[in-house]
């Protein structure tokens, strides 16, 4: 629903600019979908004087007319009959915009004009298009239309949940925003006064469906003007996005814009029996609407009918045959409500939807009936002139009773833990209008009113409550706890379930080590691990220090396996190690160390087994790592002495060694008794957590061309390592090389002594273009160039 | 006229019949009906015929490429439905060989229940928090308020590293160290290795166990059955139920041990629970005031409760595991049974 700003005003004194104002109407429940300016454009259109006006030379329907715009003097073309020379009028002048429609200088028929004498309907005010607007002779020249006719307004959009019929009109979103704000609700005066005829004698009424239609209020009104309607109701009705059509038809739609209650009128003249029916639609029955569609009803759909025909389906829109037109002089007035789940079958089954089927479909009150149909008599009276009829004819069977509801404060407090004393609650609930009925101990009746049919419940109340309190003052007190290393937590679980899926065995050995075993590793004297935490009183010996490897334990728990005749192994181990130097306590991290001796694969009668190699091993390290997100990882000889000379590696990341791998030198093997080849591989997991920032992989786009492969082979000396030749060949034009795949290595006496064959698939791809094959073979031209002139290799 | 194009279909069809294989039937299609072909270059010859002629020149030529299509999709049906019945043929399978396995390894025992613990107390809000294996006397006894002197200390089964740093004994440290860094509200479990100086088929000199911390207002000593037997029933089955007994622990008041009814006998007595029918699972309390005192939280203000429970005790009963040594062994046949 759509409601303006200034016509707010009329009901609640507010003084809030928009933003503010949606700001309250949010959080209290009623969302802001837009918010509109509206008349801001007007403001260029400026009040001017045609102070001279003489016929087009040319054209016999055209005027020219001499403008004074306030400050000079402009000759604008008008084809308007009704300017006239002394007329104040609306001028839009070269530049400004009109919807859509800039005003340009143009030629018209060989005389320029200046901008242009608008009508109504161009400055959307209305849908009048008959001749140009003619404003009062007061109307000071060279001032903005906007500000002298008060156009500018603010609409808002508001999205009005299903439960509240009372916020689709102007005057329950101010009832709200006064109980919100604490101001007084201004509600339109009501009186009338009617003439000595009484509506019986004109008119009769009879409720033949009250299970369809539980209240239907008439009143007349005899010997109305039917005209446009004044400046300011038609103001009103456009800023809320309803078009005006004639002072009484406005009239029925500002009230039910103001109160959330459709009306209708009808013209006397064309009832039939001079009686108003509510019926049932017989089966098949037509009705010509106003929208121009005949339609056709069925039994279930409630038609208002006079003796003869339909005149309107009921709540929902209103037949041809009986509205409202400039000869109309004595009208019918209808209030009433129709039971709601009806009009919703009736609107969807025929396809119609009206700002009164919307409202009706929402269980508005029977009460309220009445109040707009004495406030639109009133505005007819005033606007339209006219007699009205003494008294109403008034079907409503069985009276809506206001129903009253307990609340219990203690309920309040212990559902919302806020601590607002009764007198409070009270006061939030009858800003609402809910009136205090009856107090007990800890008991509070409230008398709900009419128009707020969702209230029926203790939980109703206390959501009003809450509402008005303001969801966000509920203090609250739990915060999050932020102690758990959530990061290093589930990395830990990362890494033992990746193994687990390689096949490897998670093992778990005491934290007590062997001091020997340093030695037997070749660990240095200088080095971190011989920096251990001593036992004064130890189990035994072999268990007198606090472990700074895993590797000993791995081993023995190897050899045991072994010797149970278990030669193929995959054993894992993710726990704590310690160092102890200068500090009181130790310093503890978590190590990975993983094994792996005997054959890669189980046993397959199709292929042959193949024993654990080097690069079995760095595939898996380089997995572990990816799933980590770390990148950018180099490879260098170990440092460790525990690796045969040559198999060993260092993991290098950001400068600093994270882990190493290798092949155990079988003669360190035996000093554990191990007479099987082993690889190991560590990876130190607290320093890895505190170089890396990156907490979790980020989305990167996906090439939308296709990528174009090719196969690059060449020989090469053994010097140059593959890590090297990769860049040489990344560099050459890193945005388009996405990949360099490896894809074979070949060695043989048909090579040169100390040098190697390789073979590289390269990728290539663009975020812009499809490569064409001009372009990949120039640019591998150049890789192959780039590689002669830094490894001097020879193509294959 | 009409006899060439015969002609064309003619030698279309018995080329067509002699193939085998759907690459040359591609070959002959282009070579009949493609656009060098001479059905194609006779097509051409409309543009030399009268113009009352044309329709029905080009009618026969269209009728004839019509012609040769269907034989071409007859035939590569034909071709398609031979091959298809050869691959049937050539790929025997013996469904009883076995396939190509990819054995996956398997977590320890004990990390098993250990995640499952953390799981089930981060479902319920818990955060995990960790502390030093290597400890000092104070987290581990003054704190606790174990003061020196005080007989809990004298135990003989404490490791010690130095005078004042040693093994801790108990996760219970955890306690203290998050309650020196945290104010209040605390709900934090700590998983974690804990070593005493015993060896035998149900004690390790390294073995695990979990605590757990909750500190704030209203706390009370019905949140510590609840929380507990929630646990115990998630972590055992709904069947089992626990009762407190009373019992001493220097940093609660009032502490108690837990038992659990025997998750193997479900109370009727068997070997694991030695015939009575309970298993004793770990101890608990209400935070003892004057350790609030001591981390000055307020004692008044916040009340708080704490339990221990042992990890590879809940992974033996589990998992009906016999021996506790069988756990530290690392034996593969035993490893990949989980």
């Amino acid at each position: 629903m759509r409601i303006s700003y200034n016509w707010l005003k009329q009901y609640i004194n507010i003084n809030l600019n928009s933003k503010e104002l949606e700001e309250k109407l949010t959080f209290s429940g009623i969302e802001v979908e837009s918010i509109d300016k509206i008349g801001e454009e007007l403001k260029q259109v400026i009040i001017g004087k045609i102070v001279e006006k003489t016929s087009h030379p040319q054209a016999d329907k055209l005027s020219i007319c001499r403008v004074d715009d306030g400050n000079e003097i402009k000759q604008v073309i008008c084809g308007a009959p009704n300017c006239a020379k002394n007329q104040k009028i609306a001028f839009a002048p070269v530049g400004s915009k009109l919807g859509e429609f800039k005003i340009k200088k143009v030629k018209l028929r060989g005389e320029e004009s200046y901008g242009m004498i608008c009508s109504e309907q161009e400055l959307g005010i209305s849908d009048n298009h008959d001749g140009i607007m003619i404003l009062p002779d007061d109307a000071p020249t060279g001032k903005d239309l906007a500000s002298y006719l008060n156009l500018t307004d603010t609409s808002f959009e508001l999205e009005i949940t299903p439960n509240r019929p009372d916020l689709l009109g102007m005057v329950g979103v101010a009832r709200d925003l006064s109980a919100l704000l604490k101001l007084p609700l201004n509600l339109p005066e009501m009186s009338l006064k009617s003439g000595k005829k009484k509506i019986e004698e004109a008119l009769a009424l009879e409720n033949e469906a009250p299970e369809l239609c539980s209240r239907y209020v008439a009143r007349m009104i005899e010997g109305v003007t039917i005209c446009e309607s004044p400046q300011w109701l038609k103001k009103r009705l456009l800023a809320v996005g309803l078009r005006p059509i004639n002072n009484v038809v406005d009239i029925t739609n500002f009230v039910m814009m103001e109160f959330g209650h459709p009306l209708h009128a009808f013209d006397y003249q064309d009832l039939e029996g001079k009686k108003i029916i509510v019926r049932r639609a017989t089966k098949k029955e037509k009705i010509p609407a106003l929208d121009e569609e005949t339609y056709t009803l069925e039994q279930s759909d409630l038609v208002i009918a006079d003796a003869s025909k339909p005149i309107a389906i009921a709540g929902i829109i209103g037949g041809v045959n009986s509205h409202i037109t400039s000869q109309t002089t004595n009208i019918v007035l209808e209030a009433a409500n129709f039971n709601y789940a009806n009009i919703r079958r009736t609107s969807r089954r025929l396809k119609i939807s009206t700002d009164s089927s919307y409202r009706f479909e929402r269980n508005l009150s029977d009460e309220t009936a009445e109040i707009v149909s004495k406030r639109a008599a009133q505005l007819i009276l005033e606007i339209a002139g006219g007699t009205l009829l003494q008294g109403t004819l008034d079907s409503y069977p069985d009276p809506q009773k206001a129903n009253i509801v307990a609340l219990r404060p203690s309920r309040v407090k212990k559902l919302l833990t806020i601590k607002e004393d009764d007198t409070t609650l009270i006061n939030y609930l009858e800003g609402l209008e809910l009136r205090l009925h009856k107090q007990e101990k800890d008991k509070l009746f409230f008398e709900i009113p009419f128009f707020r049919k969702d209230l029926t419940r203790e939980i109703d109340l206390i959501e009003e409550i809450i509402r008005l309190h303001g969801y966000n003052n509920v203090e609250t007190f739990h915060k999050s706890q932020n102690i758990m290393n959530k990061l290093s937590f589930y990395a830990r679980r990362k890494l033992q379930d990746i193994l687990v899926s390689y096949g490897f065995c998670e093992v778990i050995n005491w934290s007590f080590a062997d001091p020997k075993d340093l030695d037997s590793l070749n660990i240095p004297e200088s080095d971190e691990r011989r920096n251990v935490a001593k036992i004064i009183n130890p189990l035994g010996n072999d268990f007198a220090i606090m472990r700074s490897t895993l590797l000993p334990g791995i081993f023995k728990n190897t050899l045991l396996n072994i010797s149970h005749g278990q030669k193929e192994l995959k054993l894992f181990e993710l726990n704590k190690v310690f160092f102890r130097k200068d500090e009181k306590l130790a310093t503890e991290k978590y190590n990975l160390t993983v094994l792996l001796t005997g054959n890669l694969n189980p046993t397959f009668w199709k292929e042959k087994p193949k024993e654990i190699d080097f690069y079995d091993v760095k595939g898996i390290v380089e997995e572990l790592l990816t799933s980590l997100d770390l990148e950018d990882v180099d490879y260098i000889a170990s440092k460790e002495n525990y690796f045969q000379p040559g198999s060993g590696a260092d993991i290098i990341f950001r400068k600093n060694c994270i882990g190493n791998f290798g092949k155990l030198d079988p003669k360190i093997a035996q000093t554990f008794s191990l007479e099987q080849i082993i690889f190991i591989f560590e990876l130190s997991i607290d320093d890895i957590f505190s170089l890396q920032e990156k907490r979790y992989p980020t989305y990167k786009s996906i090439a939308k061309f296709p990528p174009v492969l090719r196969d690059l082979s060449f020989v090469i000396s053994k010097e140059f390592l593959l890590k090297d030749i990769k860049n040489i060949i990344f560099k050459t034009n890193p945005k388009i090389i996405k990949n360099v795949v490896l894809f074979d290595e070949f060695i043989s006496d048909k090579i040169k002594e100390g040098y190697r064959s390789l073979t590289f698939s390269l990728v290539f791809s663009s975020e812009t273009k499809t490569l064409t094959d001009e372009f990949i073979n120039n640019l591998l031209k150049t890789i192959i160039a780039n590689l002669e002139k830094s490894c001097k290799i020879e193509m294959r | 006229m009409k006899e060439e194009l015969n002609k064309i279909l003619e030698s279309a069809k018995s080329e067509i019949d002699k193939t085998g294989s759907i690459h040359e039937l591609q070959q002959l299609k282009s070579r009949f009906i493609g656009k060098k072909s001479g059905l194609m270059n006779f097509m051409k010859q409309i543009s030399s015929l009268p113009k009352e002629e044309r329709p029905a020149f080009g009618q026969l030529v269209n009728e004839t490429k019509q012609q040769i299509t269907n034989i071409i999709l007859k035939c590569e049906a034909a071709i398609k439905e031979s091959d298809y019945k050869k691959t049937l043929k050539s790929e025997f399978i013996d469904l009883t060989m076995p396939g190509r396995k990819h054995e996956k390894g398997s977590l320890h025992p004990i990390t098993l229940v250990w995640r499952e613990i953390e799981d089930i107390f981060i479902s319920m809000g818990f955060d995990v928090a960790e502390g030093p294996d290597v400890e000092d006397e104070f987290h581990n006894f003054d704190a606790l308020n174990t003061p020196p002197d005080h007989p809990a200390r004298n135990l003989s089964d404490t490791f010690y590293i130095e005078n004042d740093v040693l093994l801790r004994a108990q996760t219970s440290t955890v306690q203290v160290r998050v309650m020196e860094k945290h104010k209040p509200p605390i709900k934090i479990i700590s998983p974690g290795r804990c070593y005493r100086n015993e060896n035998d088929a149900s004690h390790s000199p390294a073995f695990h166990q979990v605590e757990a911390l909750v500190v704030d207002e209203d706390v009370t000593f019905a949140d510590l059955r609840d929380i507990l037997n929630i646990f115990l029933k998630k972590m055992f089955g709904e069947d089992i139920s626990s009762r407190f007994r009373p019992h001493f622990f220097p940093f609660t008041e009032p502490s108690a041990e837990i038992d659990i009814i025997c998750v193997n006998c479900l109370g009727k007595g068997c070997n694991i629970c030695k015939g009575s029918g309970w298993l004793e699972m770990g101890g608990a309390g209400m935070v003892d005031p004057n350790v609030f005192d001591m981390l000055e939280i307020d004692s008044e203000k916040y009340t708080g409760y704490a339990f221990g429970l042992g990890i590879d005790r809940i992974a033996m009963l589990k998992f009906k595991i016999p021996d506790m040594r069988m756990l530290f062994a690392n034996d593969v046949r035993f490893l990949k049974q989980f």
